[in-house]
């Protein structure tokens, strides 16, 4: 008897909860409206399925319960029963894979009237990256990245140099315009995914994938990355801005290309010093961790952290100067500051980074991340 | 039928134990081996418990509890690698292979012994290896269970050097064990059925063990590749799976341990996650054959009425065997590859679902107008069934290759796999248990305790798994350790949701422990069993002494006439007839429809 | 219908009750079914191989350029293989006719013929150290070498490796089973243990001729 009823709420508790619960997907921004139409397709084929079953259970369970004196039927097979409902299945399956089919058919071809763009992934931020006015992107080498040269464009490829690179984890696309994503990563694999566009794709390091969408609602979506990354896999966030035309265009016209960012129309200067820390920086792994542009991943960002003051997770806070800076970096547990975990760095020996590496840091700390 | 001659099997020699050394701890006899398997495998399981807890702190309430990034990602990866191989193939095949596998089949014991004992024990040495990874420089992977590279062997990951490497490991050594099994298991199925046990009166428990032992022998071997490849990677400083990547993060073991190596080159992500999976889909069901199998038995048993379409119910399990190696690309939909892989992988992942459902059918059918016994067996598989329709229907969404797009790498994958792969053959698991402890003990356990511990875990785990598909349809990413509160994706709803899903997963881990208490007492203060409980009609029922002794049967091996499903036969004094009984001595008509060849 | 019943026949022959392969040793079935597990090993490392080898960016070494010995001053591609491929073959020949003369009983020829190949065995596996040794010193290593693709050598040394592990375990497998044949261990059976450690043997065999194929002629 329990066993019934016990089925009987359970189905009837998963329709309601179908029904009246908050949780289903959000509103789409992106011409992906077919996604949605194969979901419930599949959603409805298969609802329908496991209120039959489980209706179809408790009702046995009810009715041939054990009784004193009862027996069972003995009925080893009813060939045509099984065969009616293997057609039925088959046609079941059939309503849910051919829709499925047809959507994907069209996500895997992108219209000729798409625009490309690429999407840089790395551990744990997001780049971009438009052709420029030739319409093409620029070839990359991996060896060629560094601070300088964020995506590892090549010197000789006449074809990048009016690259638009975006530097930042936030990106804006005019609406209505159908875009093939490029995805690349410099290190692991990640997977772009903004749950209101619907679409996904892994990046891999070593290949291009792509896919593409349009987007049609106007407004800001979270990028989130879909595929372990590793320590900071969930803090590996950013921003699509879906802007109308004119406002993209805006937004457009200030960033770099990459002729601009290379003859230094955007590049900082440093003392001889400060630059051998910069690369001290990026040899060490410190910026794997820490940002330079306030970005919170695994460690403090560095921006704006040279002369400033740090809450400490006692709730204590501390001067940023020369004697900070140096035990974090031997004792990085010694003090840990809010809202990081202690224990996440390891110790940086002198024999990883010099005495002299560590001046060269400081030096950069200073003209760098002074606020 | 003229009597074969059984010449191996009636002088199989047997390794009769003289210690207590060689009676339980390197014993030949393989109820004990299987016992074995089965406690390892529950003591490793109960680390998963405890790591899953660890996880549903952290996702609840995050922050309060002082979890660390690498803490919870270790403990995901663990309790998913232990969950699949050291618990869920360990314990399917490994516990149920070896007791059910002689005994239903009539056999005295494995067709060869000794290396069914070092299986064990090279099992062992796995578990220790794998455990290992906690005491080493850096700790246990942090990786995912699917291990993918480049980042698990990047120092982004925990575990990066040592853990992975003892992961890997440990899975290569347990590949040798499983191998050492599974040629017996197959070996002993093949080649030493009793007179009269032609194939198509195998118990469906058989067939399933059958067809999933056959299947990890062919899909073992890619993990074993591909766990060499990437220990070559991680130690030798090759680049099977590693291109040219730009990160402060490289570097690794490889350029410590061996002077020379330059950078990664060249290598193929892809190629790593085709291998594994191409193991790893037919794990799945690696997994869920034997669940099948056993629990069409436990079914059948205990409805009092014969499996319905025992001939189809073979036919689908072979039928799903043979489909699962081509489905594997299925996990891979937003993994970069050509995209006209879909078409194929999606078309024949939407087949396989035909004779699953098959199944389910039959199981259900088997309930129609029969005589229901709901002991806690019947309980576990009539719960096994209904959560099994879920994850299953659930897979038709993943498998849809479009549908998969916006689902995939969220809570609904999550959702769907425990379904349909972990909680699911776990019921059986506990059914199977209940069903055959009696044998296994000579003692029944307690039916209150049982019956408790069943509805807390199935309700309970209903209860964390069917809200958690709708996180996935809100968008929550899995594997984050934190979701951050004003995300869109995360709304204050979500977070809610998943309180009460920790909440419930704390209750289910608590009542495996009623589960505990009721095996250790029951062994000893359990109600005596007598030989044949549940009046059951398969071989391992019948043996001379309950539990058995070593070579099962005494002097002469028993002799089959008949189906394992003779339940409820019209016109037969008892409702139900034991394999051996021959025919004239029942009913004395021979059966007209059936499965039964004759 | 003769097809239908055939395939009757097959199937009540192969389901009847107690043995599935009639007349089969359980030892020779197991061996059976685990060479088929191994074979999946090989074909996933040689997949992987050609998959390594197609997706790389850098070209692959020339075979005939690389695995070349130089005689009186003549370099002869893939002369040292063909040595090796035709050795490995012989002592293919030398197991089959150890385990007829097992079948006939004549302990003494078989026993010798296990030797014999266990010998070829031996210089199989020598020559193939000389092979690592020469390749070693004209700086191949598993992460890079002078001609190209580095997962040329990484490919080389692992499946070469795992191929020189099986033969080696082939040769002490050989021994054991030739020092028991000898002690009289096998006189009661029908010496088919020489056909099962056969069976390995030209299995190892066999997977030398696709290692062959893949890694040396294409």
């Amino acid at each position: 008897m329990a066993v019934a009823i016990f089925l009987l709420i359970i189905v009837v508790g998963s329709v309601v909860f179908t029904f009246w619960s908050p949780w289903w997907f959000s509103e789409i921004a992106s011409n992906w409206g077919g996604i949605d139409t194969t979901v419930l397709i599949t959603f409805w084929v298969c609802g329908a399925v496991f209120v039959a079953i489980g209706v179809f259970m408790a009702y046995c369970t009810w009715k041939y319960r054990h009784r004193e004196g009862a027996r069972a039927d003995y009925q080893p097979e009813n060939a045509r029963l099984e065969w009616w409902l293997t057609v039925i299945t088959t046609i079941g399956v059939v309503a849910m894979l051919a829709p499925g089919l047809i959507v994907w058919d069209d996500y895997v071809n992108p219209p000729d009237e798409a625009l490309e763009f690429e999407v840089l992934s790395q551990q744990w931020t997001w780049k971009f990256r438009f052709p420029g006015a030739d319409g093409v992107l620029g070839t990359v080498d991996v060896a060629n990245l560094s601070l300088d040269n964020p995506f590892g464009m090549r010197e000789d490829d006449p074809a990048g140099e009016d690259d638009v690179l975006v530097n930042s984890a936030e990106v804006h696309l005019p609406i209505g315009q159908p875009f093939k994503v490029l995805l690349r990563s410099r290190d692991v694999l990640h997977d772009f995914f903004v749950p209101e566009f619907r679409a996904k794709m892994d990046s891999v390091p070593g290949m291009v994938t792509y896919f593409w969408f349009t987007p049609t609602k106007i407004g800001q979506y979270q990028i989130i990355c879909a595929e372990l990354c590793g320590m900071s896999h969930h803090t590996m966030r950013g921003w699509v801005h879906v802007d109308t035309e004119e406002d993209f265009a805006a937004w457009f016209a200030n960033q770099p290309t990459w002729a601009e960012m290379r003859d230094g129309v955007t590049r900082k200067v440093y003392t001889a010093l400060a630059q051998r820390g910069r690369q001290v920086a990026e040899s060490s792994g410190c910026l794997a961790c820490h940002t330079l542009d306030g970005t919170k991943v695994v460690g403090p960002t560095w921006q704006g952290l040279w002369g400033g003051e740090q809450t400490l997770a006692d709730g204590s806070k501390v001067m940023v100067d020369e004697a900070y800076v140096i035990e974090s970096v031997r004792e990085p547990n010694a003090k840990v500051v809010e809202g990081f975990a202690p224990g996440t760095m390891i110790t940086y020996g002198a024999d990883v980074v010099s005495d002299d590496d560590l001046e060269a840091l400081i030096a950069f700390l200073r003209e760098d991340a002074a606020p | 039928m003229a009597q074969a001659e059984i010449p191996y099997q009636e002088a199989m020699p047997l390794h009769d134990p003289h210690s207590w050394v060689t009676k339980y701890w390197y014993s030949q006899d393989h109820k004990v081996i299987a016992v074995q398997y089965g406690i390892t495998a529950m003591a490793v399981g109960l680390l998963a418990l405890v790591l899953s807890w660890i996880m549903r702190l952290q996702i609840g309430w995050p922050g309060v509890f002082g979890i660390e990034p690498a803490l919870y990602y270790q403990s995901f990866t663990m309790h998913g690698m232990i969950m699949v191989i050291y618990l869920l193939t360990a314990f399917l095949l490994g516990s149920f292979g070896n007791y059910l596998v002689p005994l239903m089949l009539g056999a005295r014991d494995m067709v060869f012994p000794f290396v069914n004992m070092i299986s064990y024990h090279v099992y062992l040495l796995s578990v220790i290896i794998l455990l290992a990874g906690y005491f080493v420089p850096g700790g246990v992977t942090g990786a995912g269970w699917t291990l993918y590279p480049p980042q698990a062997i990047l120092t982004g990951t925990p575990g990066a050097d040592w853990g992975i490497a003892s992961m890997l490991l440990s899975l290569a050594v347990f590949i040798v064990a499983f191998t050492m099994g599974g040629l017996n298991y197959v070996t002993t199925i093949l080649q030493a059925r009793t007179r009269g046990m032609t194939l198509m009166r195998m118990p469906l428990s058989i067939w399933g063990i059958f067809a999933a032992t056959v299947l990890g022998l062919l899909a073992f071997p890619a993990l074993f590749v591909s766990a060499v490849m990437m220990l070559l990677d991680n130690f030798v400083g090759t680049s099977f799976f590693m291109p040219a990547i730009s990160s402060a993060l490289e570097g690794g073991m490889a350029g410590g341990m061996i002077e020379g190596t330059d950078a990664y080159e060249g290598g193929s992500p892809l190629l790593f996650q085709h291998l594994f999976w191409f193991f790893g889909h037919p794990e799945v069901y690696i997994v869920a054959l034997p669940a099948f199998g056993v629990v069409s038995d436990l079914i059948s048993v205990h409805a009092r009425k014969n499996i319905f379409g025992y001939r189809l119910m073979v036919w689908a399990i072979v039928a799903i065997g043979v489909l699962s190696f081509i489905v594997w690309a299925h996990h891979m939909y937003v993994a970069g590859m050509h995209p006209y892989f879909g078409f194929f992988f999606a078309t024949t992942t939407l087949v396989i679902a035909v004779p699953t459902a098959i199944k389910v059918y039959n199981w259900t059918l088997t309930l129609w107008r029969a005589n229901i016994r709901f002991t806690v067996p019947m309980l576990f598989a009539i719960a096994f069934v209904i959560t099994f329709v879920v994850g299953g229907l659930t897979g038709l969404f993943l498998g849809n290759v479009i549908v998969d797009v916006p689902l995939s790498d969220t809570y609904f994958v999550v959702a769907h796999f425990h379904m349909v792969m972990g909680v699911a053959p776990i019921l059986v698991i506990f059914g199977g248990i209940y069903h055959w402890y009696p044998k296994i003990t000579g003692r029944m356990l307690n039916d209150t305790l049982g019956r408790l511990h069943f509805w807390f875990t199935f309700l309970g785990t209903y209860a964390i798994y069917f809200p958690m598909h709708y996180l996935g349809f809100v968008g929550v990413p899995r594997r984050y350790y934190d979701h951050g509160t004003t995300s869109a994706f995360y709304p204050e709803s979500a977070q809610f949701l998943d309180k009460g899903i920790s909440v419930a997963a704390f209750i289910v881990g608590a009542a495996q422990f009623l589960f505990i208490a009721n095996l250790v007492v029951s062994y000893f203060r359990g109600k005596p069993a007598g030989d044949n409980p549940w009046e059951a009609t398969s071989l391992e029922w019948r043996t001379p002494q309950t539990p058995p002794v070593h070579g099962n049967w005494g002097d002469k091996l028993p002799t089959v006439h008949r189906w394992a499903y003779d339940f409820s036969v019209p016109g037969a004094e008892q409702d139900f007839i034991p394999q051996d009984v021959p025919r004239e001595g029942a009913d004395g008509k021979p059966q007209e429809k059936g499965a039964v060849a004759s | 219908m003769a097809s239908a019943a055939g395939h009757a026949t097959i199937i009540r022959d192969w389901g009847s009750d107690v043995t599935t392969f009639k007349g089969v040793p359980w030892g020779k079935a197991m061996m059976w079914i685990f060479l088929l597990s191994d074979t999946f090993i090989f074909s996933c490392f040689l997949t992987a191989y050609m998959t390594v080898r197609t997706t790389t960016a850098e070209p692959w070494p020339n075979a005939s350029e690389v695995f070349s010995l130089t005689v009186l001053g003549q370099s002869v591609p893939l002369l040292l293989i063909a040595i090796m491929t035709f050795d490995l073959i012989t002592s293919s020949g030398t197991m089959a006719m150890a385990v007829n003369y097992g079948y006939r009983r004549d302990k003494k020829k078989a026993v010798r013929l296990i030797l014999a190949t266990a010998f070829f065995g031996f210089v199989f596996v020598s020559m193939q150290a000389f092979e690592w040794y020469k390749l070693i010193s004209e700086g191949v290593r598993p992460f890079k070498n002078n001609w190209g693709a580095e997962q040329f050598g990484a490919c080389f040394f692992m499946i070469t490796g795992f191929h020189g592990l099986h033969v080696s375990a082939g040769v002490a497998y050989l021994l054991i089973i030739a020092h028991r044949v000898h002690k009289g261990k096998y006189d009661h059976t029908n010496y088919e243990i020489i056909e099962i450690v056969g069976l390995y043997w030209h299995f190892v065999d066999l997977v030398w001729v696709f290692i062959f194929a893949f890694f040396y002629l294409w």
